[in-house]
């Protein structure tokens, strides 16, 4: 009794492939990331990778208020409370850790004029001055932006 | 004046002080302890309390190392100005009109629709809205971006192909192709500072409480986002599509998408 | 501050009307021309596979001539259709995860083994068991290089008995069978890569793969007329008639199968006028006017239709010179009609913005990787790498008789 044989160019197609196949089994396993299908269908590498991606710039009022602790007591009293020592004097630099009296903005009337100057798109509750009937961009030559309840 | 004699005072610390400071605030790999099953992050919104400072927006470019140019952005603020409807029309509102000039970076400038003719007009801010069911993350041909359990979604930089069709997918325009690393980017919920402890940016530097920022699976005592939950009526962005946003939106108009 | 703001509003107000979300404010289309050839060369592949599919399985015996022709513009055209795709891409060098970690749930991830399916399983393997007999016998008598490259081919498979070229013919037959449907998977498959994204109303549309396959089918088999009438004129040969007249009259069927579909997709658009439907008919009206409604509607689907409509019923009226000249303008016209269309579809989805409130005004270069030069290079790539696949494999130095071997009956 004979074995069924294949046809050669069956045979040839077959073993063809079957070669084509197991080459991509081969490349899957070797190509795969290892972190892969960790937590889901990604690398789990690049969750931590994503950590440490770039370092923070701003620095968070918490850290501001390491060394200015009586600045964010004032701040706490009043109508600025919730405000962010960054969102005025800018991103803390490198520089100002080391020497304190460098590279912080200091705020000028652009900045309280930024939220304070008066828009009809602006919630009707929020304090806003139209500045040409009021007096000029030189607001904290009255105000305090720290205490700004202290009217003058 | 004050934060003068304190930032004198302060300087005399000397600097072993600074250096534990700069050690923990900015050149600190994330916390190894940081375990992502264990938290879940969230960002709401309160239309009725944006003021459309753009300090957010601006933040973010800073912050993210965001390529400059206006069409780039991870989060930004639209303006909305619903005009009084024409006397003849019967209708309740009129014209909708919608800008945000370089995404609300530098504030908006005067509206050009004279006062008396505006309605009602209002701030949105945008950013990505960390849908349940993301057609971004469903669409990636490679497992580049991704929901993690922690609330945010991300892409993975170094396994993007660059294709662009989770671009297309995003039906709020949240996604954009970097120049510089050819690769699609987005709103990261600031993953490298919430994972150090500190707020997205946005959050940080937003001086109305517009943006309220919590985690769901660890509610401080006086958590912002219970608040926020508890007080107002919350809506989402296109709603329609079945993407389910987690992202919630206080004092929604319709006019929004 | 306000100097900054007016310089970055004249920077950015040229570019739309209306608002658009910043993200899709930039000057040029996130997927640009190539973008439009992909889905158009791959749609190419598949009309002219199920064209040759007719004399396999449909025995449309008119069309013998064109068989090993249209199969053979089909494997041209695959072998450049994901050029463009990976021309597109931020990374090119990372397209092999495409492969290794297929995201299933992606419509673009499962391409790669669509298209190697396609290629391999399919026009490779159909095209090799119909040439496997010709490959052993040019391999024997053909000198140099040529036969070398025959001898390649055969994969030392040397048996041309009547029995085993009896068996290639039936495989053939079988694989042909197979190849209908993957044909209609393969270019459905790009449709459903436009038609899955529901953040787009422009494609987010179930009917989407269908309007892909038919308009695949109407172009696939126009290329087919254009490139058998090409090759005869080269080779100043007369054109076989019946064969024309009979792929003048498959064009017809599916252009008429096209067009209503096409229409009820707009019907349907018109009539239910879901969200975002007037940016979509001011789009149709002013963006995209020529493209549409004298690139697809006109030019491409009604003159073609008319002249080969009006040729089904006046045949016999009409000289075979004027006959040949229409089908010839039919065939070019339907070219771009649904090159068109295909431009329609992926910068159509891209005019306006998913806000829904503006229109974007894209410039689109004619240097650059997105630009109209690449374009056309790309496009005449597959008629470059045609030229050579018939001077291997349809040479008339090769074919003693007629158009093709004698081929016994599969059954």
């Amino acid at each position: 009794m004979r074995c069924f044989q294949m046809p050669p160019q069956v045979f040839r197609v077959v073993l063809l492939i079957f070669a084509i196949g197991v080459s991509y089994l081969v490349a899957r396993t070797l190509l795969t990331p290892a972190s892969f299908h960790e937590y889901g269908f990604y690398r789990g590498a690049a969750l931590a990778e994503h950590t440490t991606r770039h370092e923070p710039v701003f620095a968070g009022k918490l850290a501001c208020g390491v060394r200015h602790p009586d600045v964010l007591k004032t701040l706490a009293k009043g109508g600025h409370k919730n405000l962010s020592c960054e969102a005025c004097h800018g991103v803390v630099s490198p520089q100002h850790l080391t020497d304190p009296t460098s590279n912080m903005d200091k705020p000028s009337g652009a900045i309280c004029l930024r939220c304070h100057e008066a828009s009809p798109s602006r919630p009707a509750g929020f304090r806003q001055i139209v500045v040409k009937d009021h007096y000029a961009e030189k607001c904290i030559e009255c105000h305090l932006p720290h205490e700004p309840n202290e009217v003058p | 004046m004050v934060a003068t004699v304190g930032g004198v005072l302060a300087g005399l610390l000397a600097l072993p002080a600074a250096r534990a400071l700069k050690k923990k605030f900015s050149t600190s790999p994330a916390p190894s302890g940081y375990d992502a099953s264990k938290h879940k992050w969230l960002m709401c919104l309160d239309v009725d309390k944006c003021i459309g400072c753009g300090l957010c927006a601006d933040a973010c470019k800073t912050e993210n190392h965001v390529p400059e140019a206006s069409h780039f952005f991870r989060t930004w603020i639209e303006r909305y100005i619903i005009k009084k409807p024409a006397p003849a029309t019967a209708a309740a509102r009129g014209e909708v009109l919608v800008d945000s000039p370089n995404g609300g970076r530098g504030g908006f400038p005067p509206a050009l629709v004279p006062r008396a003719d505006i309605l009602k007009s209002f701030f949105v801010p945008k950013l990505c809205n960390l849908c349940e069911a993301s057609p971004c993350t469903q669409v990636c041909p490679v497992g580049a971006t991704f929901d993690t359990p922690d609330g945010a979604v991300l892409v993975d930089p170094s396994y993007c192909i660059g294709c662009g069709f989770c671009i297309q997918a995003c039906p709020y325009g949240c996604r954009f192709l970097s120049p510089v690393t050819r690769t699609a980017e987005k709103c990261t919920l600031c993953y490298h500072r919430i994972t150090r402890g500190l707020l997205p940016a946005c959050v940080e530097v937003c001086p109305t409480q517009a943006r309220v920022f919590g985690d769901l699976k660890n509610p401080l005592a006086d958590d912002p986002l219970q608040a926020f939950v508890q007080e107002n009526k919350v809506n989402t962005l296109k709603p329609h599509l079945g993407t389910n946003p987690r992202v919630l939106y206080a004092n929604l108009d319709k006019e929004v998408r | 501050m306000s100097l900054q703001l007016t310089a970055i509003l004249a920077e950015v107000a040229p570019h739309f009307d209306g608002y658009v979300y910043p993200n899709e404010s930039g000057s040029h289309p996130l997927w640009g021309v190539l973008i439009v050839l992909y889905p158009y060369i791959t749609g190419l592949v598949a009309g002219a596979f199920i064209m040759a599919s007719l004399v396999r399985v449909f025995r449309v015996k008119a069309l013998e001539p064109v068989y090993r022709l249209s199969l053979l513009t089909a494997l041209a055209f695959l072998l450049c259709a994901t050029l463009p795709l990976l021309l597109h891409l931020g990374h090119p060098e990372r397209s092999y995860q495409i492969m290794i970690t297929p995201h299933l749930t992606s419509p673009m991830a499962i391409f790669g083994f669509v298209y190697a399916w396609y290629l391999m399983a399919v026009l490779l393997l159909e095209l090799w068991f119909d040439y496997r007999g010709d490959l052993v016998n040019w391999g024997r008598t053909e000198p140099g290089l040529r036969g070398f490259i025959y001898r390649l081919l055969t994969v030392g498979v040397s048996d041309v008995s009547p029995a085993a070229i009896a068996l290639d013919h039936k495989l053939s037959w079988i694989i042909s069978i197979l190849g209908i449907p993957s044909a209609f998977l393969l270019h459905g498959y790009v449709g459903f890569i436009f038609g899955s994204i529901k953040a787009n109303p422009w494609w987010g549309n179930a009917i989407m793969p269908i309007i892909f396959i038919l308009s695949a089918m109407v172009s696939g088999i126009a290329l087919c007329v254009f490139v058998y009438m090409v090759l005869s004129w080269r080779r100043r040969r007369a054109l076989d008639m019946r064969c024309l007249d009979v792929m003048g009259m498959y064009l017809f069927y599916a252009l008429v199968i096209d067009a209503a579909i096409e229409a009820l997709d707009w019907i349907h658009r018109a009539y239910s006028a879901e969200e975002g439907f007037h940016v979509m008919e001011y789009m149709a009206q002013q963006r995209l006017f020529y493209t549409l409604s004298i690139g697809q509607l006109l030019m491409g689907t009604l003159i073609p239709l008319l002249t080969l409509g009006s040729l089904q019923v006046a045949r016999k009226f009409v000289s075979d010179a004027i006959r040949t000249r229409l089908y010839f303008t039919c065939a070019i016209f339907v070219l771009l009609g649904v090159l068109a269309m295909r431009w329609n579809v992926v910068m159509g989805g891209q005019f306006f913005s998913k806000s829904l409130r503006g229109v974007m005004s894209y410039k689109l270069e004619f240097a650059g990787a997105e630009g109209w030069f690449l374009g056309l290079m790309l496009l005449s790539l597959p008629f470059i790498i045609l030229t050579v696949l018939i001077k291997l494999f349809l040479s008339q130095s090769l074919l003693t008789s007629g158009h093709v071997p004698h081929r016994p009956d599969p059954t």
